[in-house]
């Protein structure tokens, strides 16, 4: 990976990028590069841009958190890429002075700012940078690498440069940020009653063999991708389920006497969970109609619920925990 | 063994001989026989009555719909009040349906219901330039009150306003009509650039955005002058730039008739076209 990384940065001759053995020891390959850039004259500018170029490549690394921008002005649309550049780095410069941004736009449209944090007394640390990719005209923002100190900062001088009121956690997070980014940008495939006829896809079982349980498997099937989706669904990893409500068991009274909600989390993770989740629910391993609590995974496009006794569907509570 | 015995093949022998001596009397299988047949028979009689009426029903239903049509007076309906009346509702429900059918023929949209009745389902065709494009689709609840429940629209085209400039309990069609015009006009400016990409590959792309409502683009003029060129979608359902900008270094340019041909060619046709106009004028390289 860093390999390629290297040839695309293009500041090496090719006979310095050859002299770099990727067989060996991590530390003798920061070694050899740290001599070849000393060479070449490289500035710590150059090693950022090759730091972002990488990360833009091979984004699944950390978690990235997802946001959402809310009651845009009435010229939030017209924002364009050059004035957002100036504003954001004005606003943020204005909070904090040692800031190092650098953004970048991506192919898909993706404005990518990598921001090296130092404070009003030191420089910035490039050793822990913080990573936002965000879509003009889209309310979403993605975030990796962010403290809970900072974070004020920056979500302050994201709502102003995009021309926004206000900005919330949208509870949704996860490691691979192109899954959460479909998920959030609605691209994938969901599937909706239509009047069309079904393609005959049934199976040609010879004469007398009819199978008993065609309906209600196709039934199941049908619910399954309404609430999980059609074909490849974005690969979330995990779905936490954060209950704050009382214990319910007929048969345990101690638990079912007390007063205060019986707390707990339940995680779901697996390597695609949707996927998982929609097996389930058409093999009938998992109650179809699909219930709101999983549905509302790809409905609401989280994976982070708060259950409390008033409102059994997803609450919107911001979750407390440092990103 | 005892098991065996009873399964065995002598005890499936002995089986049969006993259902052979039963049937010594000869007239009792004809008998049942005949009983069938007759059986058999009145329940195709009755088939053939259910589709009988079936088939005057739908007769009656045809010749109410063409007296509707011709506003002529009604066939002479020797049934009673209740069943007319159900009759003309099963018209009028046919009519509704096939004229649905059409109007998602020709591109409109499509309305499904769901959930037992309790909602619907919209789905809105887009395409741009006899292309069939994405098909975008709403899941409304009706009860209690006419609300979006699911839908695949992307989070920039402004679903939300739109939904809260036409009231959704009374003006349905007009929400859908709004919907329906920014999806494809949104859908027919991200072609415009799918397109212009492909045919005119000397002109290169400086800035676009996902909602391709702003581009900017930059081609060379004879005697390898750079030109940048600004579109701006301003009003977001419409194919066409409301408004247009060059700039390029040579100040002469921008007053030649050229220039304000080529401003006005960007504004009246979709950018593809208007490049190739330009090129055939030799404007653009």
């Amino acid at each position: 990976m860093l390999k390629a990384t290297l040839e695309k940065w293009d500041r090496l001759t090719p006979h310095q990028r050859q002299s770099v053995d990727f067989t060996l020891p991590k530390w003798v390959i920061t070694q050899t590069l740290v001599t070849i850039c000393e060479e070449n004259g490289l500035t710590m500018k150059h090693i950022t841009e090759l730091e972002m170029m990488h990360v833009i490549e091979n984004p699944n690394q950390g978690t990235w958190y997802s946001f959402q921008l809310l009651d845009p002005e009435d010229d939030a649309h017209s924002v364009e890429l050059m004035l957002f550049k100036e504003q954001f780095k004005t606003h943020l410069r204005e909070l904090m002075r040692n800031v190092s941004i650098k953004i970048k736009k991506h192919t898909d449209e993706a404005v990518w700012i990598r921001i090296a944090w130092g404070s009003g007394f030191s420089r910035p640390n490039h050793l822990k940078p913080t990573y936002v990719v965000h879509y003009l005209q889209s309310p979403y923002v993605f975030v990796r690498n962010l403290t809970s100190k900072l974070k004020p900062l920056l979500m302050q001088s994201l709502t102003l440069s995009t021309r926004h009121q206000a900005i919330k956690d949208a509870n949704l997070s996860g490691p691979k940020l192109m899954a959460i980014r479909d998920l959030l940008m609605k691209q994938y495939q969901q599937s909706f009653p239509t009047n069309d006829a079904s393609p005959l896809a049934k199976e040609n079982q010879p004469g007398p063999i009819v199978n008993e349980q065609a309906e209600a498997r196709a039934s199941r099937r049908r619910m399954a991708s309404e609430a999980f989706g059609k074909g490849a669904v974005p690969q979330l990893q995990s779905a936490v389920y954060k209950l704050e409500t009382k214990y319910r068991d007929p048969s345990n009274r101690t638990m079912t006497e007390r007063d205060e909600p019986f707390r707990c989390v339940v995680k779901y993770s697996s390597s695609n969970i949707l996927e998982s989740f929609r097996h389930c629910a058409s093999a009938g391993i998992a109650s179809t109609p699909v219930t709101p609590l999983l549905s509302s995974i790809l409905l609401k496009g989280r994976n982070y619920f708060v259950i409390t006794d008033n409102a059994p569907a997803a609450a919107s509570q911001t979750r407390q925990a440092d990103l | 063994m005892e098991g065996a015995s009873s399964n065995g093949v002598l005890s499936k022998l002995s089986l049969l001989e006993v259902e052979a001596r039963s049937r010594g009397s000869h007239p009792q299988p004809q008998q049942s026989r005949v009983k069938e047949l007759k059986a058999k028979v009145e329940a195709l009689k009755t088939k053939r009555d259910q589709l009988k009426a079936e088939l005057q029903t739908h007769k009656l239903l045809q010749r109410l719909r063409l007296s509707e049509v011709n506003h002529s007076e009604e066939e002479d309906m020797d049934e009673d009040s209740e069943s007319s009346r159900v009759l003309r509702l099963m018209a009028r429900h046919s009519e509704l349906t096939d004229l649905l059918r059409a109007h998602r023929l020709i591109g409109g949209y499509e309305v499904v219901k769901t959930h037992q009745g309790k909602g619907v389902c919209m789905s809105i065709a887009t395409g741009y330039e006899g292309v069939y494009l994405d098909t975008y689709n709403l899941e409304m609840d009706t009860n209690p009150k006419v609300r979006i429940s699911r839908h695949n629209i992307p989070p920039f085209i402004p679903l939300d306003t739109l939904a809260e400039q036409s009231d959704l309990q009374t003006g349905i069609r007009t929400f859908l009509d709004t919907l329906s015009q920014h999806l494809n006009a949104y859908v027919g400016r991200r072609q415009q650039l799918k397109l212009m990409k492909e045919q005119h590959k000397s002109v290169e792309v400086m800035e676009s955005n996902i909602l391709c409502s702003m581009l900017v683009l930059m081609f060379t003029m004879p005697e390898q002058v750079a030109v940048l060129c600004l579109l701006d979608y301003k009003d977001l359902s419409r194919c066409l730039p409301t408004q247009v900008k060059l700039d390029c270094e040579d100040e002469k340019l921008t007053d030649s008739p050229q220039w304000k041909k080529s401003c006005s060619l960007l504004l009246e046709l979709p950018v593809h076209r208007a490049l190739t106009a330009m090129k055939k004028m030799g404007t653009v390289v």
